[in-house]
């Protein structure tokens, strides 16, 4: 409360002889903070690909030493598959593209000084940073991580003799807690400023399609954190204090972790994929030269697809042997999904439709993002069907399918983002060729990667098993895994170039010029980076986002802050009240 | 902030009153176990819901809030009410 | 708050909600609470609905009541229920400029929250000795059916809930330390609405509470 208590920070306020530690440590800039998120979880997303590689190497060379880290034994690797799953969602994209691109974007694209609520903006990092640090930390206690999956279904998860981990998993659970705190309070941030701190003109109806994305995801986030919060609380009695929510020999239910989890879970999902929607459209137009596609439909597809997110949990679990009423409806619910998905993806098409198009790195890694996000679409359909999913549960198939949409999807969309907005993040640019090599290495070894998963999963490769060799009907598979390894090292490997040509960029990068893409968001209207209270007078905005081309001015773009032109100006509009 | 001659003085001390005495209703109503439970439940619900909206519109101000306030505060009502009936369903033959 | 905002080119700009920030941040905030509490009401609801016996108030402990003090718990629901009132008047004391209004209203609502939390932590110790909890003792077991369960919910639910009241009262001093050394006035007195919002939701979530685990 006391921070509540507060008012907001003057609408210009100097603040550029604060001490070294106000300015980049505790600091409450949403610029520096989202540069702090980006620092921290950088260095997860690499913790989560190597573990992703002690995965593949178990599980293309069975029992043979991998070098620099030895012989990974079942229950190292129980943890491994637990913690990859978890840093990468919770630590790596969740918060690359809520927390970094969320408090980096949101106030600058929206015209607003700074958040509603700095400080608490400055403790949601902080949390953050505490939960990642006891994540961390659980790798190395006593019995060894979590290992439960990153799912922690019940009762395996809730008994420690089950897993053999006790100590890991409690504090799983506790990072988890500080993680939602972290999330809360980054969500009422975010919803607080974009509604109440729009500049003069932004209307709701012209706010870019990344701040739509963000926005929503800040809805989701502060509806579905809680109930995860509230089912991890539970778990942790059961598994500390000797409760029973979710043990059926105390009379509780295994299945209601799993209701509980999924409401949470599945819009966790679209928290990890609608911001990076609405980026991509946003690097679409620019790259393209021409107006979002549809820019309504665009908005009603984020909305549409938050609302449904939450009917839809249970078709995470047609195998749980749930009520088969239940079955049928999550199917029909999880199918309708595809109509505003495939509404977005039609529309990312028409705006590159007879596009003036510019393959900016971005912009590669912008049309990388609508070509894998479809395969990662197509293929979640196969799964929505109840029956078909009989054959699919838990295999391969939806490890292929989990990585299409998260890595595919949401990761490409990140470096999307890193690129295009890393000029005004630092004020240099990175180098464009450089950009170019990382996406096309890593788009061809991501596809080597992850395409054949889907075929090891119709092979009835099963999801988190240790040794593919040890059943006889996956001994044919096993030069497919070989070779999925040998690409996954490949992939880690093409992300080499991205961490040089990043640090390299971010000391002797060319110098950014104001307007590095020729884009319309008033981001670029101020200095690159941008100081501290963003802009020097209030903004007002004219027009939509995305008037590209426009035939009232000479340049190919005309930013949202241009005053329109006396004579062909538009008539007033009243929307987004 | 809302100046205060906008709104009208909302009667604070009656609605208190009205809270303790559907706090005795309540009370009452819950001994009477030779009743069908299914009456209890019912009327026992139905008078938390009333106290409960009590708070809201008075105490919380919501009724002299805009629509749009009202509508932030009572969004998350349905999704609770998905979660418990859906996963109720599963009792359902 | 930011007002209508006339634009050239006849264009208005009407951001937001038109309330504060900070009133504006308590409602989203109380948004998500409605989100924790539904997962654990929620659980409370389905695993009753799963396990079929349950002990029900208005009958002796020995042919399955509830092992729960009703009497004592609904003078603890009219307690908090008084401290949302004085709240109440203390908003509506500043909102005229009364000083001294806010301030007595603001210290009842202190005494009155500090209160509920007392008998609380009383009720838990009388259970507790009574050998309800989560792992219950073997005898209650023997009469409270799926007792295990029923100390698990009941723990979780009002602990829960008991922790936001507690909170509640803290946040509640530092409002009244401020009331009491003029912080508020009657233009500038958000502080008092956003702490009255927290604490008549708390309130609202102990009636629904009340109901549902004592009464029901």
């Amino acid at each position: 409360m006391a921070t509540l208590e507060s008012s907001a920070v003057p609408l210009h306020a100097h603040h550029d002889d604060l001490s070294f530690i106000r300015k980049y440590i505790f600091a409450t800039d949403h610029k520096i903070i989202g540069l702090q998120f980006l620092f921290a979880t950088l260095i997860f997303l690499l913790i989560g690909g190597v573990m992703a590689l002690m995965i593949r190497w178990q599980l293309g060379f069975p029992g043979e030493a991998m070098p620099g880290v030895g012989v990974i034994n079942p229950k190292f690797y129980n943890a491994l598959v637990t913690m990859h799953g978890t840093f990468m969602i919770f630590f790596a994209i969740m918060p690359l593209l809520v927390g970094t691109f969320g408090n980096f974007l949101i106030p600058l694209k929206i015209g607003a000084p700074d958040m509603a609520f700095p400080r608490l903006n400055m403790m949601s990092f902080w949390l953050f940073v505490v939960s990642g640090i006891v994540m961390t930390a659980s790798l190395f206690v006593e019995g060894g991580a979590a290992g439960a999956g990153w799912t922690v279904y019940a009762p395996l998860s809730a008994v420690p003799q089950y897993t053999g981990v006790s100590l890991g998993q409690q504090l799983w659970i506790i990072s988890i807690v500080f993680f939602g705190g972290s999330s809360l309070l980054g969500s009422v941030n975010y919803i607080t400023t974009v509604i109440n701190m729009r500049a003069p003109g932004m209307t709701l109806f012209r706010m870019p399609l990344s701040i739509w994305g963000l926005f929503v995801t800040a809805i989701i986030a502060l509806l579905a954190v809680p109930i995860l919060a509230a089912a991890i609380i539970m778990l942790l009695f059961d598994q500390t204090i000797g409760t029973t929510f979710f043990l059926p020999a105390g009379g509780g239910q295994p299945l209601l972790w799993q209701h509980l989890f999924w409401f949470f879970g599945h819009p966790e999902v679209y928290i990890l994929i609608l911001p990076a929607m609405g980026i991509v459209s946003d690097i679409i137009a620019n790259g393209s030269r021409k107006p979002v596609f549809g820019y309504h439909s665009m908005v009603l597809a984020i909305i549409a697809i938050a609302f449904l997110g939450w009917i839809v949990w249970g078709h995470h679990m047609f195998q749980s042997g749930m009520n088969p009423l239940l079955g049928t409806s999550f199917m029909i619910s999880t199918m309708a999904i595809a109509i505003p998905s495939a509404i977005k993806v039609f529309n990312w098409l028409g705006t590159m439709w007879r596009g003036n198009l510019w393959f900016h790195t971005p912009m590669l890694w912008a049309v990388g993002f609508v070509s894998l996000f479809t395969v990662g679409g197509l293929s979640g359909i196969f799964m929505a069907s109840n029956s078909v999913d009989v054959f699919i549960h838990d295999t391969y198939f939806i490890v292929a399918h989990i990585h299409y949409v998260l890595f595919g999807g949401s990761l490409f969309a990140i470096f999307a983002a890193l690129y295009f907005w890393f000029p005004k993040m630092f004020g240099r640019c990175m180098n464009e060729n450089w950009g170019r090599i990382h996406f096309a290495l890593t788009f061809t070894f991501y596809n080597l990667t992850f395409f054949p998963m889907h075929l090891l999963g119709m092979g009835g490769h099963m999801r988190r098993i240790y040794d593919p060799t040890a059943y006889e009907f996956l001994q044919p598979l096993q030069p497919m895994n070989k070779f999925i390894t040998v690409s996954a090292f490949l992939l880690f490997m093409a992300q080499i170039p991205f961490v040089i040509n990043f640090f390299w960029s971010l000391f002797a990068g060319e110098k950014a010029e104001l307007n590095r893409w020729r884009d319309n968001g008033l981001e670029w209207t101020v200095p690159s980076p941008a100081p501290h209270g963003n802009f020097t007078v209030t903004p007002t905005v004219y027009r939509g986002p995305y008037e590209f081309s426009s035939p009232e001015v000479e340049e190919d773009f005309l930013p949202q802050d241009v005053p329109p032109d006396g004579g062909r100006e538009r008539a007033p509009e009243t929307v987004g009240r | 902030m809302e100046s205060a001659e906008q709104k009208q003085q909302p009667r604070y001390y009656f609605i208190w009153f009205l809270l303790l005495v559907l706090t005795m209703v309540e009370v009452g109503v819950a001994y009477l176990s030779h009743l069908p439970r299914t009456l209890l439940i019912l009327v026992l619900v139905g008078l938390a819901i009333w106290k409960a909206t009590l708070v809201a519109m008075y105490y919380m101000h919501l009724k002299f809030e805009r629509l749009r306030v009202i509508l932030l505060a009572t969004a998350p009502i349905p999704l609770a009410i998905i979660l418990v009936l859906g996963v109720l369903l599963e009792y359902a033959q | 708050m930011k007002e209508a905002i006339a634009m050239p080119g006849g264009v208005h700009a009407e951001p937001g909600m038109r309330i504060y920030n900070q009133k504006l941040g308590m409602w989203v905030f109380l948004a998500s609470e409605v989100m924790f509490f539904t997962g654990l009401i929620g659980a409370y609801i389905i695993l009753r609905f799963g396990a079929g016996d349950w002990a029900l108030p208005g009958i002796p402990l020995e042919e399955g009541g509830t092992p729960l003090a009703i009497n004592l718990t609904a003078f603890n629901t009219f307690m908090l229920i008084c401290s949302s009132v004085t709240m109440v008047k203390a908003f509506a004391a500043i909102e005229h400029g009364d000083q001294r209004g806010l301030r007595l209203f603001l210290l009842g609502t202190v005494v009155l929250g500090a209160a509920f939390v007392g008998i609380q932590i009383f009720e838990y110790i009388k259970l507790t000795h009574e050998g309800f909890l989560p792992a219950c003792s073997a005898e209650l077991a023997e009469i409270v059916p799926n007792c295990g369960l029923f100390g698990s919910t009941f723990y979780v639910m009002t602990g829960f809930h008991g922790a936001h009241v507690s909170i509640g009262v803290f946040c509640m001093i530092w409002v009244t330390v401020k009331a009491f050394r003029g912080a508020y006035t009657k233009e500038n007195h958000g502080g008092v609405e956003v702490i009255g919002l927290y604490w008549h939701f708390v309130d609202l979530v102990w009636i629904l509470l009340f109901t549902i685990v004592y009464l029901i």
